[in-house]
């Protein structure tokens, strides 16, 4: 503890005969150099006055303004482009429109058609169905008389033959025509 | 041993003595100092505008950031009408500040720790405002003494008090900047010689605060050159726009 109070007071008093003995005064407030001072001042004040105002700051001055006008003419191409990109797709969307315009009109055009052609097929289809059904008909009532006539002439044969086995006997054609001709007249309306 | 607080601040003669007319114009350390920052500053923004690029390097950068810097605090303080003096004031700032800077590295003089420097410069602007309120108001730039709004019993006395307040513009300008160079580089000083005094045992407290103050002092170096540029454009302010 001794020695190192013995230190700090040593250390103290160097350091108080240091700042105690130092010379007080100012040198600003010396006059010999003043008129120097003053004039390497103006003089490389002036200098760097002109320098920066003559070349520094107009060129940084022009860079900021590049860069300025870039970052608008950036900004003025991005906003072109999307307006194009935008009237493109309201072109899409017109085109797209249209095509689904065309296929619905074409569908209905297309169904109409073949409604049409569908409806002719079967009008024809029908009028041909119609005029066989009448030529079936006729054929029909045709071969019903045909086949009244051939009943007769073939019921006239076979009565004809049994009366000849039966009786031994050929009986007048003639009658026998009118008896068939007779029953059949009764009978036919039965069956036909 | 070195240790007088004040002795950084001599100004001494470098190289030849140079007499014109019976007038002592040697360059001397304080010259050389004005020369270096000035250097610094050149060089500095011949490398921050050599390069015409969209992205900016770093320096770049740093020139664009200072131009955007001194024309903001220009046009916020002066206005629009300020903007010829741009040069000038940005020239100002930029000397001031790196005077200051570079006065903050050891064994260094600090040219605007002298009040004749700031003083011419105080002086110079102030002349330099008068003219321009003059040439742009003609007489009606006196109005400036007379407030509008004030009690005419009051007037005569307000006059006198703004005659003196503008008359003492350029002392108050100057030996703000002047002191407050002086003031710190001396505290660092007396800090300094603290920590060899008191040694190896009991240095250690004075080299911390040699520290915090470097940091401090930084900042006020700064600051005092914004603190000058600003006020000049006030005062420039004053003389454009004439509205007491």
């Amino acid at each position: 503890m001794k020695r190192i109070k013995i230190i700090l007071t040593l250390v103290l008093i160097n350091f108080n005969t240091n700042l105690f003995t130092a010379e007080a005064g100012m040198p600003q407030l010396d006059p010999t150099y003043w008129i120097s001072q003053a004039f390497w001042l103006i003089l490389v004040f002036s200098i760097l006055y002109i320098s920066i105002s003559k070349l520094y700051l107009p060129k940084i001055k022009n860079n900021l303004e590049t860069r300025e006008n870039k970052i608008k003419e950036d900004l003025e191409s991005a906003n072109k482009f999307k307006d194009q990109s935008e009237s493109k797709i309201k072109e899409y969307e017109a085109i797209i429109e249209n095509a689904k315009k065309e296929v619905s009109k074409i569908h209905f055009e297309s169904k109409q058609i073949l409604v049409k052609d569908i409806k002719s097929k079967k009008d024809t289809m029908e009028k041909e169905i119609e005029k066989e059904i009448i030529k079936a008909q006729k054929e029909i009532i045709e071969l019903k008389k045909n086949s009244v006539s051939s009943i007769q002439k073939i019921s006239e044969n076979i009565a004809s033959n049994i009366i000849e086995n039966v009786s031994g006997d050929k009986l007048n054609e003639s009658s026998i025509k009118a008896v068939v001709e007779d029953v059949s007249k009764k009978n036919v309306g039965k069956y036909l | 041993m070195a240790s007088n607080p004040m002795q950084q601040f001599t100004v001494y003669k470098i190289g030849p003595e140079i007499k014109i007319a019976g007038i002592d114009l040697s360059f001397t350390n304080a010259s050389l100092f004005m020369v270096i920052s000035a250097s610094i500053i050149i060089l500095f923004l011949f490398l921050g505008s050599k390069e015409k690029k969209i992205i900016p390097s770093k320096i770049q950068l740093i020139a664009e950031m200072s131009y955007t810097f001194v024309a903001k605090m220009i046009s916020d303080t002066a206005g629009s009408k300020a903007k010829p003096y741009f040069p000038f004031i940005f020239s100002l700032f930029m000397f001031v500040l790196f005077c200051n800077m570079v006065g903050m590295l050891p064994y260094s003089f600090t040219v605007t720790s002298h009040i004749i420097v700031t003083l011419i410069m105080a002086l110079f602007i102030f002349v330099a405002v008068t003219i321009i309120g003059f040439i742009k108001h003609g007489f009606k730039y006196l109005g400036i003494f007379v407030p509008s709004g004030v009690p005419a019993i009051l007037l005569p006395l307000i006059t006198i008090i703004e005659i003196i307040s503008y008359l003492s513009r350029p002392v108050s300008l100057s030996v703000r900047l002047f002191a407050n160079m002086m003031a710190g580089h001396t505290m660092l000083k007396v800090f300094g010689g603290f920590v060899v005094s008191l040694g190896i045992l009991g240095g250690w407290l004075p080299l911390s605060f040699s520290v915090a103050l470097t940091g401090l002092e930084i900042l006020v170096a700064f600051l005092q050159a914004y603190v000058f540029a600003i006020l000049t454009c006030i005062y420039l302010n004053d003389a454009l726009n004439l509205h007491h």
